[in-house]
């Protein structure tokens, strides 16, 4: 039996979410950057892999669906993993991906470390800026799918609201994606991947599980505590295979590959569409 | 000598080409539509929006940013422009425009998705000569059957609610959409702020721990291997 040298991070489940929303965000984003940029080669080429103009939009609409859908899901399942007879104390424990007054403190704290000004903090389970991605995909996909069901919709939509209502839907949908696609594409990839001590990739939200002494200096308040309460042992798990790992690599650059390819595209296009 | 009477046939097929007639002479007059004879048929009031088209709890929701209606939408500084909004051909004596092309004065009405995107032409929408005010009582472009007589030629099922999307969008960063449609312009730029703000302390942040981790090994622990 191999050696458990790896802390248990996600469940299946939630590493299910991760790769359906990675999967579905590359899917919006391209086909929405191919009907953004239709006047370019560059978008039309890109609406050509999903089928043209139209067929983009096809395809934006049912994804941005399931989106809403796996949403509600996700939902579900946080209301799932409350532990509910230690209601609303277990919302502010150290395990809670909600935001707690000691994030702030130690978003502070490793500012000062990065300018080399301070001690590094020493983090719990989730550090600041994983809670800040996670909020922001959170209040992303509900303000992306409601202007987007209106702008897909908009004999419905219009119903209910105004029809000057779509033009500034359709404003706040192109800025808010335009947010998530930039953030993800620099921000979050460079976390995860290029930063030294991540690199070539932390793969964490594949293979569920991050390396124990790793951990230990990343996150040592989350070792200490699961030490403390003994319960360490008990999420130790030995590491996938090599193949398994190699999977894991070539499907993270390729959603890295994605994401840069439609950076750098709809940075450099950008003055040659009519907004 | 076949030099000469190419240049010849050349010529006198330059001439043959100067007679026809010049190819953007205001797009023609193909277009005559059964809307033209709108005014035949009308029988109402006009007073759509009470009683007709929508119910009348609606009628709030479908005002349009930048056209002010009501009792007295007159005022002295814009009773110029607010003429012209109800003539019956709007374009009336404007000189040489039977040889202009409609971008030469409304080009920023060109750039918008149901034109760039969509291709459509003016004519498509705003119908053939004369063009009348979009506030003429008999336009098909009168805010109180526009959707009706415009918009449902493509979105069929269009209400007057569905009508009131600006379709020539202004540009929301403008200081005159502050004026024109100020909630698109304050909404555009709270996002705009939200965006930048993110970005401002994201990306420092990124690159900063960047440089910090270039500098620092990683700690290793005790009995780890040392690479």
């Amino acid at each position: 039996m191999r050696t458990k040298t790896r802390i248990k991070r996600f469940t299946p489940l939630e590493r299910l979410f991760h790769l359906c929303l990675l999967l579905s965000f590359l899917a919006q984003g391209s086909t929405g950057l191919a009907r953004l940029y239709i006047e370019t080669s560059w978008g039309q080429g890109l609406a050509l892999v999903f089928g043209g103009y139209e067929a983009c939009r096809t395809i934006h609409i049912y994804v941005g669906i399931f989106l809403l859908f796996f949403f509600v899901a996700h939902i579900f399942y946080l209301l799932s993993k409350i532990n509910w007879k230690n209601f609303p104390r277990c919302l502010f424990s150290p395990d809670s991906i909600l935001p707690r007054p000691k994030d702030i403190k130690e978003s502070i704290q490793h500012v000062f470390w990065l300018l080399g000004r301070a001690e590094a903090p020493k983090f719990d389970r989730w550090g600041y800026w994983e809670k800040f991605d996670y909020w922001a995909v959170f209040w992303g996909i509900p303000v992306l799918g409601v202007t987007g069901l209106l702008l897909a919709y908009p004999l419905v939509a219009t119903r209910i609201t105004p029809g000057w209502g779509l033009n500034i839907a359709l404003w706040v949908h192109r800025i808010e994606a335009i947010l998530a696609m930039v953030h993800v594409f620099t921000i979050h990839f460079f976390i995860a991947h290029l930063r030294r001590h991540n690199f070539p990739m932390d793969r964490a939200m594949f293979e569920g599980s991050v390396s124990l002494n790793h951990t230990r200096h990343e996150k040592p308040a989350w070792v200490e505590r699961l030490e403390q309460e003994g319960k360490l042992e008990s999420v130790l798990v030995p590491e996938a295979g090599a193949g398994k790992r190699a999977l894991f690599l070539l499907f993270g650059y390729c959603a890295v590959a994605i994401g840069i390819f439609l950076l750098i595209g709809g940075l450099v296009n950008s003055p040659y569409i009519t907004w | 000598m076949w030099g000469t009477i190419g240049l010849l046939i050349g010529l006198v097929g330059l001439l043959v080409l100067m007679t026809l007639p010049g190819t953007a002479w205001a797009q023609g007059e193909e277009v005559a539509s059964a809307i033209r004879r709108y005014r035949d048929h009308e029988v109402s009031t006009g007073y759509y929006e009470e009683y007709e088209v929508k119910p009348r709890r609606m009628a709030p929701l479908v005002e349009i940013p930048g056209v002010r209606r009501g009792l007295f939408p007159y005022s002295p500084s814009a009773a110029k422009v607010r003429i012209r909004t109800r003539l019956a051909d709007s374009h009336r004596a404007i000189r040489f425009y039977q040889r202009a092309r409609c971008e030469r004065c409304h080009i920023e009405q060109t750039r918008d998705i149901h034109t760039v995107r969509a291709n459509l032409t003016c004519r498509q929408c705003h119908g053939g000569e004369p063009i009348a005010s979009i506030e003429h009582y008999y336009s098909p472009m009168n805010p109180i059957r526009r959707h009706a007589y415009v918009c449902a030629k493509c979105h069929e099922g269009a209400s007057a609610s569905f009508a009131s999307f600006v379709v020539h969008t202004p540009n929301p960063a403008d200081m005159a959409t502050r004026k024109s449609f100020p909630i698109l312009f304050y909404v555009f730029w709270s996002m705009v702020t939200l965006t930048v703000a993110t970005f401002l302390v994201a990306l420092p942040h990124a690159a900063l721990w960047g440089v910090r981790e270039l500098f620092i090994k990683e700690e290793k622990s005790e009995g780890e291997d040392k690479d």
